[in-house]
């Protein structure tokens, strides 16, 4: 249930001008310009990437499941319209998909592989089968322990409190907190499948995976926004939030628009296409709230764009741009990008 | 030291099972030897405790990664620092690190792939070895569907005049297969140790049905009735999923189990299984391996295995503690079909041929069939073989005897559940050995009782623990709550 109430959500926002793989793309976090630009223009930042794995197959089931519900109805050229039955809202659970990207789960492997040899360690059990299989995690996990002395021992009271504070100053339900900590496992100390943990809590098993997804992003947030108060935990999420999202290329190109390179001149300087280095302005002005758009459009046109989107309830850059021919598609997409609308 | 005294030593053990010894013995001298010993008799063993007595390395090779990793695994267990597993899994960098090191080391893992590429066999050729271990020994006979074409080629790389003793190692194997192992691996007059197929202390018993859902209601009846550990065997992911959903709103603990499932997930449960808070394991044939439970008293087959080895193989997880156990066969009519489909699903077939023959047209390797998602990997390895080998009309030929084969193993299988006659004593003519002696409560034809053999169930309560998640934390990292 909570998956569909997020695709509801999704194809609320955006507002019936995208088509009914629009989320799909979303959720796997496609680093397509399309899909990255409709999180700016829609403000779906927080869903952006949350289910990198989602299976096609999965997904087309469900959106049946919406059909056949009556919540949406498509059509063939692949266009969905909103019905007026209205799905029980969750309200908004709290996903920050667009700082994440899937490094939620490093972090929990980190995090699981590190209990799993300070618990063994207490027990006084020096050989056990590493949980995580990953070889960058075993080898990430190695140094944390030695930097940290876990022979000493001290380790183990140190990062029990920082797990228990955190997740008390952190603003998710108790039984997403017990989801999180339940799939950790020790020295006799088993963890808990998805399908137990769904079972116990009366919901699917892919709805427990969206709990904890979320419950983790909001953990890592409390972590990283106090990162003086949890050493360890923060040194564990390490590299794990994406401060400024960008892409490799995007980046590349920013940074030379940041050190005064006009978009021509960056279109030379790389061999790209002038739309190409346009579209990387617009991902800026999309993840950096401090860059100013008005030096490519006016404050007065601004303001006929909000008018416009509000008068005629739209989004759709070719419908703008036959209201306001003398803004070029790169102004209104500038506009949009900074959704705060 | 007596031998006694070094499996002691080495392992904590305090005797042999049968048939260590003798092989452990005959590789001493010097000799090769052909082992044949069921699942969990403790087959790793014979060249773990070997590997401590020489003082050169031992090289095992084995087909599959999963196996490999738990055989190391196993080994770290017992503080060996000394192994390594060559195979796909390293990087270029860390491949030529490990070759480079490779005679430090008592015990090198390497896959047949491996062994074949000339940085390794390099090397190799200048180390002295002191035993060369063959795992799953019967990869190497064209005629089973594990075949492993590099399998053949052992022989050739590793059968120089004065190499070491060969220990060929395998579970189960008809006699062909059997001859196929001597002869490629050009063993040198081998001394043969066959343990018995038979486990005396599995009882075996069937239960036919009209309908398909008059077993699964059987199965959720016993087992609210009679007591665990037990696995479900089923063929497919669904139905793992559908019967564990059941069991668990009846109040059992249990869970399904299969290759879908992810890795936390699947060690959860063999985790749980092993330190028993976990029942009942329902799970696809992607259960079984490299795990080492030795108290489970029964294994379930909703759906009749594919054939005969693998019928084996699972009731062979039960009763490993030697204790009585019992393994039930249950089958509805038309369960046949459905296995022949399983049996020969991933077998090439003539369409594979076709693409083959237009990748090689087209000049584009064949080996991306697998990307393109045409054929699966162990598909693609015996089509490859024979297509290197034969011409395309031979080929649909090897392909139409295989799955004529893989037809027939079904009916192998078909004639226990039709049979009136000892299914113990057909099991084991199966594997081309006879059956000294029958068991009480042998068997569905000689007479069983079941309850005899196994508990019925005590009503507990299965709550599950109510620990709060900050207990957990302390549990984990502190320790005796
Ligand atoms: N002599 C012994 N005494 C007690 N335990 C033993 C002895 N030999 C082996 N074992 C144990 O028996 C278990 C099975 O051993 P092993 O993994 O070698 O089985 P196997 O025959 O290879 O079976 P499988 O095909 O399931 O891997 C292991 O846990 C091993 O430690
Ligand atoms: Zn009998």
């Amino acid at each position: 249930m909570i998956f569909q109430q997020i695709l509801m959500q999704i194809f609320h926002k955006l507002n019936q001008e995208r088509t009914i793989s629009a989320p799909f793309h979303l959720l796997r976090g496609k680093r397509s310009g399309q899909t990255i630009q409709d999180v700016g223009i829609y403000q779906l930042h927080h869903f952006f990437g949350i289910l990198p794995k989602l299976s096609r197959k999965k997904y087309d089931e469900e959106i049946s499941l919406l059909i056949e519900k009556q919540f949406i109805r498509t059509d063939e050229a692949g266009s969905y319209e909103l019905m007026n039955n209205h799905i029980e809202d969750i309200g908004n659970l709290p996903f920050d998909g667009w700082h994440y990207r899937g490094n939620e789960h490093v972090f929990f492997a980190r995090l699981s592989l590190i209990i799993q040899s300070l618990s063994h360690k207490k027990a006084g059990q020096m050989s056990f089968i590493p949980i995580q299989k990953d070889e960058v995690i075993q080898q990430w996990v190695k140094n944390f322990l030695l930097i940290n002395n876990f022979q000493e021992g001290t380790i183990h009271e140190q990062l029990m409190a920082e797990m228990i504070h955190s997740l008390e100053n952190t603003h998710i339900e108790e039984k997403v907190k017990s989801i999180i900590i339940n799939r950790l496992a020790g020295y006799e100390v088993a963890g808990f499948t998805w399908q137990q943990l769904s079972f116990i809590e009366k919901v699917s098993e892919m709805d427990i995976q969206l709990l904890y997804i979320a419950g983790l992003h909001s953990w890592l947030n409390s972590i990283t926004s106090q990162a003086e108060q949890y050493p360890l935990l923060n040194n564990v999420a390490q590299n794990v939030r994406i401060n400024i999202p960008l892409t490799g290329s995007a980046f590349q190109s920013t940074q030379l628009f940041l050190q005064g390179y006009s978009i021509e001149q960056i279109s030379k300087i790389r061999g790209l296409k002038i739309s190409t280095i346009e579209d990387h302005i617009v991902e800026l002005a999309m993840n950096e709230p401090h860059f100013s758009i008005e030096q490519f459009i006016s404050g007065r046109d601004v303001q006929l764009v909000l008018n416009a989107i509000e008068d005629y309830n739209t989004k759709k850059l070719k419908v703008l741009h036959e209201v306001l021919p003398h803004l070029t598609y790169f102004q209104l997409r500038l506009v949009l990008a900074r959704g705060d609308l | 030291m007596q031998l006694e005294a070094l499996l002691e030593k080495y392992f904590g053990y305090t005797s042999f099972r049968p048939g260590q010894k003798e092989v452990i013995e005959q590789i001493l001298m010097g000799n090769d030897v052909l082992a044949l010993l069921p699942t969990g008799m403790g087959k790793s063993l014979c060249y773990q405790l070997p590997g401590y007595i020489f003082n050169k390395p031992v090289l095992i090779i084995s087909p599959l990664l999963s196996l490999m990793q738990d055989q190391v695994d196993q080994l770290k267990q017992f503080k060996e620092k000394r192994v390594v597993a060559l195979n796909s899994f390293l990087n270029a960098h860390q491949k030529r690190n490990v070759v480079q090191a490779l005679h430090h080391y008592r015990f090198i893992f390497i896959s047949p792939e491996m062994l074949m590429q000339q940085q390794v066999l390099q090397k190799l050729n200048t180390m002295e070895l002191s035993l060369i271990v063959v795992d799953e020994a019967h990869c190497i006979s064209q005629w089973g569907f594990d075949f492993r074409p590099d399998y053949l080629r052992i022989g050739e790389v590793v059968g120089n005049d004065n190499r070491p003793p060969i220990l060929a190692l395998s579970a189960t194997a008809t006699d062909k297969v059997v001859g196929d192992i001597k002869d490629y691996l050009k063993m040198k007059e081998p001394f043969e140790y066959i343990h018995s197929v038979d486990r005396p202390n599995i009882h075996l018993t069937k239960f036919m049905f009209y309908d398909r859902e008059d077993k699964i209601d059987w199965i959720l009846r016993h087992t609210t009735e009679t007591e665990g550990p037990g696995i479900i065997y089923t063929q497919s992911r669904t139905k793992t999923e559908m019967i564990s959903e059941k069991m668990l709103q009846a109040g059992l603990s249990a869970a399904a189990y299969h290759g879908g499932k992810d890795t936390l997930d699947r060690q959860f449960i063999q985790q749980q299984f092993i330190n028993g808070s976990l029942e009942w394991i329902v799970a696809t044939n992607a259960f079984g391996m490299g795990v080492h439970k030795q108290n489970v008293r029964q294994v379930i087959h909703e759906s009749i295995p594919s054939n005969m080895a693998n019928y084996m193989q699972e009731i062979g997880r039960a009763g490993r503690d030697g204790k009585d156990a019992v393994a039930i066969l249950l089958y509805a009519e038309g369960d046949e079909d459905f296995a022949r489909f399983i049996g020969i699903d991933e077998l090439p077939n003539e369409v594979h041929i076709e693409i083959y023959d237009n990748y090689k047209v087209r000049n584009e390797p064949p080996s991306n069939m697998i990307n393109n998602g045409e054929i699966s990997e162990t598909g693609f390895r015996v089509l490859n073989y024979w297509m290197n080998q034969l011409s395309t009309n031979e080929v649909k030929n090897v392909l139409q005897n295989m799955k004529n084969e893989k037809l027939q193993e079904v009916n192998e299988v078909m004639r226990i559940v039709k049979t009136s006659q000892c299914m113990r004593k057909m099991l084991v003519q199966y594997f081309g050995q006879n059956l000294e002696k029958n068991p009480d409560n042998c068997c569905s034809a000689c007479g069983i009782s079941l309850q005899e053999i196994i508990n019925p169930r005590q009503q507990v309560e299965l709550g599950h623990d109510e620990m709060s998640w900050q207990k957990r934390i302390e549990k984990l990292l502190i320790g005796n709550l």
